[in-house]
């Protein structure tokens, strides 16, 4: 398995004001995204997410560990020539227009200008902004402001796409537009690590993901390897005949005529269940297992409060 | 190894973005509009004042030319690198292959030439003026020329004190190394005399030496009474420039290379 980013040990911290008190955002953060994925990196606020993409950016140093990004130790110049960034809730300069913008960033990489001006013109297009390049950024929306973040961050074409928090803020529509943009970068090849406090969105694009809490990987892992094997409950459906006992374990979420519908919490009552069916001669129509959502994992990492 | 051409284009396309943002902000053109009513004025004071129209508008004009581009460097240059941080932009940019010091060396040059343009356009008006009053020298642009240089000393010591503190405090410093340059040539005359020991003497002379000078490019009364400047002085004042510039952005860069941008 190829990597895109390595990272060991990572460590972090922050003076306060007149150096009197450290504050450890990162505490050994590790964690592997192998080349061609959608990487969610997962957490809630302050937990460390946007200091780790900084450190990998080289906008902020580490106080110890180690990172290595597409095959090369730390966030070199070189480095970064591969690598695109889009930064939590984007600034620009706003006096600049969307085609202006990309082609000053674009010249941050020496791309000559007529190439610049071709790409600009298809990552315009790409992220829906065609008609919206000679407009002052002034005067672009949210939306628009993320979706000209992520065509900067395109500019150089680059192998590992790194977005702070893409979604944040978006209404629904640009949330499945910044979606779909994800999908296709990675249908292009590219590895896509982002991070985010939205589950459901990370659920529905990651391969893998890492959840990070107070500075610390807590889980990591293919998305379908980490949720599967939690199952959080079984439905159950049976045809009954009269007088059949619901055993204990579980409960009734429908009862019509002959049809029951139960929810089991275990796989030892799920068994109990299945049991007394059999034994009462009961059609066992369906057991259908519903995973854990991305949600119900986070939540099962969260500290004792907060989870409560 | 940095590649330059790589290099260039990217000091090229910092500066470049730097002088956008100046022309393309209103406190620009309100700076300047109020420096070239200045200039108009002169004319005016030439009348009230004692001496030549000429005399008048060549010293109030050379001297309002040279406050307003300080003012102008002090308070556009501190600003240079701690906006691009309390705005966030500065994200976009060095997350970019670009090394920090190619990035401060752009901010440095862009606002150079946004006061280059700024100074040419108050030297057009003040030569309108001259030209009217028919008391035009082509001299006032060697005059200008030192402003020149004093801006560039000036732009460089705001962008070091902007890439390690806040606004104000760059303010504070900049102003301070203003006047310490403007002063600083008076300091042996001032308390030579009044020393006897010759270490004092000489710990007077070192300090005098390390302070800067800016007094050493104004060469605005010597325009007016149309004195010539001394052979080789142009020299040692544009090294003089070069050197203090370069000392300045080195300092700046090595401050700011590990800087966390949190």
């Amino acid at each position: 398995m190829e990597e895109a980013v390595r990272i060991r040990d990572l460590n972090k911290s922050f003076r306060g004001h007149l150096s009197l008190s450290t504050h450890h955002v990162l505490r050994g953060v590790s964690l592997t995204v192998p080349k061609g994925v959608i990487y969610g990196f997962l957490g809630p606020n302050g937990a460390g997410k946007t200091t780790t993409l900084k450190i990998l950016t080289g906008l902020l140093f580490p106080d110890g560990g180690e990172i290595t990004v597409l095959g090369r130790t730390g966030a070199s110049p070189k480095i970064r020539r591969r690598i695109g960034f889009l930064p939590e809730t984007p600034y620009f300069y706003d006096y600049l227009t969307g085609a202006e913008l990309l082609s000053f960033l674009g010249r941050l990489f020496g791309i000559p200008k007529a190439e610049l001006a071709d790409r600009s013109e298809v990552l315009l297009k790409s992220v829906g902004l065609e008609n919206k390049g000679s407009v002052q950024l002034r005067k672009y929306s949210k939306g628009m402001l993320q979706r000209i973040g992520l065509a900067q961050a395109l500019i150089n074409d680059p192998e590992l796409v790194i977005l702070d928090e893409p979604v944040s803020g978006l209404d629904p529509v640009g949330r499945r537009e910044m979606r779909d943009l994800i999908l296709d970068l990675k249908a292009k090849g590219k590895t896509v690590f982002f991070s985010s406090h939205i589950l459901s969105d990370a659920e529905s694009i990651c391969d893998e993901v890492a959840i990070l809490m107070q500075g610390q990987v807590v889980k990591e892992g293919p998305l379908d390897k980490l949720l599967g094997s939690e199952i959080g409950f079984w439905d159950v459906t049976l045809r009954v005949g009269r007088g059949f006992q619901i055993p204990e374990g579980c409960s009734v979420l429908v009862q019509q005529d002959t049809q029951v519908l139960l929810r089991v919490e275990d796989e030892k009552s799920l068994e109990k269940v299945l049991d007394a069916a059999r034994e009462a001669k009961a059609g066992i129509r369906a057991v259908v297992p519903h995973k854990s959502s991305l949600e119900d994992l986070f939540m099962a990492q969260l500290p004792g409060e907060r989870a409560q | 190894m940095t590649n330059p051409v790589l290099m260039s284009a990217q000091v090229y396309a910092i500066g470049k973005n730097t002088f956008k943002e100046a022309v393309r902000s209103r406190v620009f053109y309100i700076l300047l509009a109020f420096a070239i009513c200045l200039l108009l004025f002169s004319y005016v004071l030439g009348f009230l004042a004692v001496g030549t129209i000429r005399k008048v508008v060549l010293d109030v004009g050379l001297s309002t030319i040279s406050y307003f581009s300080a003012m102008t460097a002090i308070f556009v240059g501190i600003g240079l690198i701690y906006q691009e941080i309390e705005k966030k932009t500065i994200y976009n940019i060095l997350s970019k292959p670009l090394p920090r010091s190619h990035f401060l060396v752009g901010r440095c040059l862009g606002l150079m030439s946004v006061l280059l343009v700024n100074l040419m356009a108050m030297m057009a008006v003040l030569s309108a003026v001259l030209v009217f009053v028919g008391g035009f020298t082509p001299r006032i642009f060697e005059a200008a020329f030192f402003i020149y240089l004093e801006l560039m000393i000036l732009t460089a010591v705001a962008l070091f004190f902007s890439s390690i503190t806040s606004p104000v405090v760059s303010a504070l410093c900049t102003i301070a190394f203003y006047l310490i340059g403007h002063t600083s040539s008076a300091l042996p005359d001032l308390l030579l005399p009044n020393i006897t020991s010759d270490f004092g003497k000489r710990a007077i002379l070192i300090i005098y030496h390390l302070l800067p000078d800016l007094n050493m490019l104004n060469i605005n009364n010597l325009v007016a009474y149309n004195i010539p400047v001394a052979a080789g002085f142009t020299w040692r004042a544009v090294l003089y420039t070069g050197l203090m510039v370069s000392i300045l952005l080195l300092a700046a860069g090595l401050a700011f290379k590990r800087r966390d941008l949190v």
